[in-house]
């Protein structure tokens, strides 16, 4: 079992290191500026005293590595500085919409994750069949639609044409977990839909690669049952790739969620990101973007090292 | 019940009935299992849901009658060697192409295919269609047919130009990685790994925070996102190639690495970059579209269709389709490259997944 903790550590390891480099390069991007904070935000019409005030304020004096790492140990500890433009703690505006993404995603995940396994496990099996056409057609069809046209046809069809939705996702903290549920049906739907056809298509690609092998050909052959050649000699291997796919379309959530808030109004962190573009509140920028981020890349992570602890050639060594 | 229904059921039962007497089993059993559906359908939803499904199928039997049609058509047009391979394609990607070839005539010669200009205000705003606007008007009394006509030139211009630009960087980065190797190559599959460990529409966002809302800064910027996942394409293909014999007696040869380059990896690896060329653009093109929709991309007046569905989204909630046709003009080219693309990848790669 060292093989084992010793690759899973070099990896966590290798996570970590990548998480710092884009921690430095969300940090060191915005000292890309023409000028720099300051400026950029107080505009063309600023005098100078209102900038070197604004400069002084921000600390802008100080190099720009010290503020690096007073940044980091912040993010690290929950603290994102304060808002440009409200003048707000930006941790106070994030950690309640970040609880809201979080809802969002894991009840889009927990719908979407069991369905899209079974139907790519189906159309694996049943593969070149009329099902398996006809499930190609659609889910290209999902995926190559922007999330904003799935959630504006679901509006018309679920929240305009039969009202049994609403359009607007307003959440509040006092509402009943049912409550909570209906108001972010449609934007979970949506997120499920394009989700659901990315993962179907990956875990049949995964399927018919290890049906493809010739171990399976010779269970078939010595006269093994179909469910049991699914079983006992498919299953053990597609783990690995089951769970990569599943992390890895996770994260694809994290990009998806941007949008389809914006589409629903629904009070997460992807929309508090956009707006703060367009405002060019550059702490919450680097704050959401470094959330985001360290997500992301979480995920991506949790997929290795599960790809790891599930491949049976390393959990049983010779 | 209505005649439609009786017609209905009628041309559903006699289609089956042909099927199975010609002993299509699979057209038999969509077939059947379409007239079962409609028992259920017909129950719950009523006519409304029938005349739904006779609309859809209708439309599916014009598109691969479009499709067919086409197909044979560019057969007819082509070079001998070309029609062979076009016989081989499917009535997806005949579809797709069509769709390809509709949209570039609509790009190309939108000034004289729309009848207004695109930021002509010649209306009340959310003015009904009449005689004169097609599809009505939109938030500030333009012409939506219009600029529809013209986004199909912005919207696909923009995308088509961020796309080569990406390609070009990760494509030039990926052969020479592979054909110098060492340093260089490290250095730009660190750079690579950095950029793809950022969500894409994140890393944008990020960017154009910092940059500015230009048309310049917007290609750039998706130019660097997407140029890891070609140089990563072009670096494994193109390593392959580099290990050849033939490459090995040019190098002999004392040939250059611009030559090496040029004459003996791009000619080989040419097949699989045009279908990820496709897929690129689907992606650079989505990214793009999601990016205007957010009010991030081409900026006003500038018709362009991610930014239309967000102006004219009000229209939505009173029951109005208008504001959806940019976004379903969307989906359809993406789907339209996608059905070319997979043609093109099941051709190059004599995949056949039996």
């Amino acid at each position: 079992m060292g093989d084992l903790t010793g690759l899973v550590f070099k990896r966590l390891g290798l996570g970590l290191i990548t998480i710092l480099v884009v921690s430095v390069l969300i940090f060191f991007a915005v000292e890309l500026l023409p000028g720099d904070i300051a400026q950029a935000v107080l505009g063309q019409g600023a005098t100078d005293e209102t900038v070197a005030a604004l400069r002084e304020q921000l600390g802008l004096d100080r190099p720009a590595f010290v503020r690096y790492f007073d940044w980091l140990s912040g993010a690290v500890t929950g603290d994102f500085g304060v808002s440009l433009v409200s003048g707000e703690r930006v941790s106070e505006a994030i950690s309640d919409r970040f609880v809201n993404t979080l809802f969002l995603a894991s009840y889009a995940a927990v719908i979407a994750v069991p369905i899209s396994i079974m139907l790519g496990v189906f159309t694996a099996l049943y593969r070149n069949t009329l099902f398996d056409r006809v499930a190609n057609v659609m889910t290209l069809t999902t995926i190559s639609s922007p999330e904003f046209f799935l959630g504006y046809i679901l509006i018309l069809l679920l929240a305009v044409r039969a009202t049994l939705f609403p359009a607007i996702s307003s959440l509040s903290s006092d509402m009943s977990l049912l409550e909570l549920l209906h108001r972010a049906f449609l934007p979970m739907l949506t997120l499920v839909l394009v989700v659901t056809a990315h993962m179907m298509r990956m875990t049949r690609a995964a399927i018919i690669n290890l049906l493809a092998s010739p171990y399976i050909e010779m269970a078939r052959l010595k006269g093994t049952p179909p469910w049991k050649v699914i079983v006992k000699h498919a299953l053990p291997n597609a783990w690995a790739p089951i769970i990569n796919v599943v992390a890895l379309n996770l994260a694809y959530l994290i990009t998806g969620v941007v949008l389809v808030e914006v589409v629903f109004v629904y009070p997460g962190i992807g929309q508090l990101l956009v707006d703060a573009v367009a405002k060019r509140d550059f702490p919450v920028v680097q704050a959401c973007c470094l959330i985001f981020a360290a997500t992301f890349i979480l995920l991506n992570l949790a997929a290795d090292v599960g790809a790891i602890l599930t491949n049976p050639r390393l959990r049983h060594p010779k | 019940m209505s005649t439609f229904v009786i017609v209905y059921y009628a041309a559903l039962i006699a289609a089956s009935c042909l099927a199975a007497f010609y002993r299509q089993r699979s057209i038999f059993a969509m077939l059947f299992s379409l007239t079962l559906v409609s028992f259920v359908l017909g129950i719950i939803g009523g006519a409304g849901a029938l005349r739904f499904v006779a609309t859809a199928a209708f439309v599916v039997a014009l598109a691969a009658g479009t499709s067919f049609c086409f197909r044979e058509f560019l057969i007819m047009i082509s070079r001998p060697g070309l029609a062979k391979e076009l016989r081989t394609a499917p009535l997806t990607a005949a579809f797709g192409m069509f769709v390809i070839f509709t949209y570039s005539i609509a790009g190309i010669f939108a000034p004289w295919i729309a009848p207004h200009g695109e930021a002509e205000i010649i209306g009340q705003a959310f003015a009904p269609p009449d005689e004169t606007m097609l599809l009505g008007a939109d938030q500030l009394g333009r012409d939506m047919f219009s600029r529809i006509i013209y986004g199909a030139r912005n919207s696909v211009g923009l995308a088509l130009v961020a796309t080569m630009l990406a390609f070009i960087m990760g494509a030039t980065a990926g052969l020479l990685a592979a054909v110098k190797g060492g340093w260089f190559d490290q250095l730009m599959g660190r750079v690579a790994d950095v950029i793809m460990s950022i969500p894409s529409l994140i890393f944008a966002l990020l960017m154009l925070s910092i940059f500015g809302t230009g048309l310049q800064v917007i290609v750039i910027v998706v130019a660097v996102i997407y140029s890891p996942r070609v140089f990563r394409l072009t670096r494994a293909v193109a390593g392959n190639i580099v290990v050849m014999d033939y490459v090995e007696a040019a190098k002999l040869r004392g040939e250059g690495d611009w030559y090496l380059v040029r004459k003996e990896i791009l000619p080989n690896a040419t097949a699989p970059l045009i279908a990820e060329f496709g897929l690129e653009f689907c992606f650079v093109f989505l990214l793009i579209a999601g990016l205007s929709f957010l009010g991030l991309g081409i900026q006003p007046p500038t018709a362009d269709w991610g930014s239309m569905v967000r102006e004219n989204a009000t229209l939505i909630s009173f029951g109005d389709i208008t504001p959806l046709i940019p976004a379903a003009a969307i989906a359809l080219l993406t789907v339209a490259v996608n059905f070319v693309v997979d043609w093109m990848l099941f051709r190059t790669s004599g995949l056949k997944e039996h």
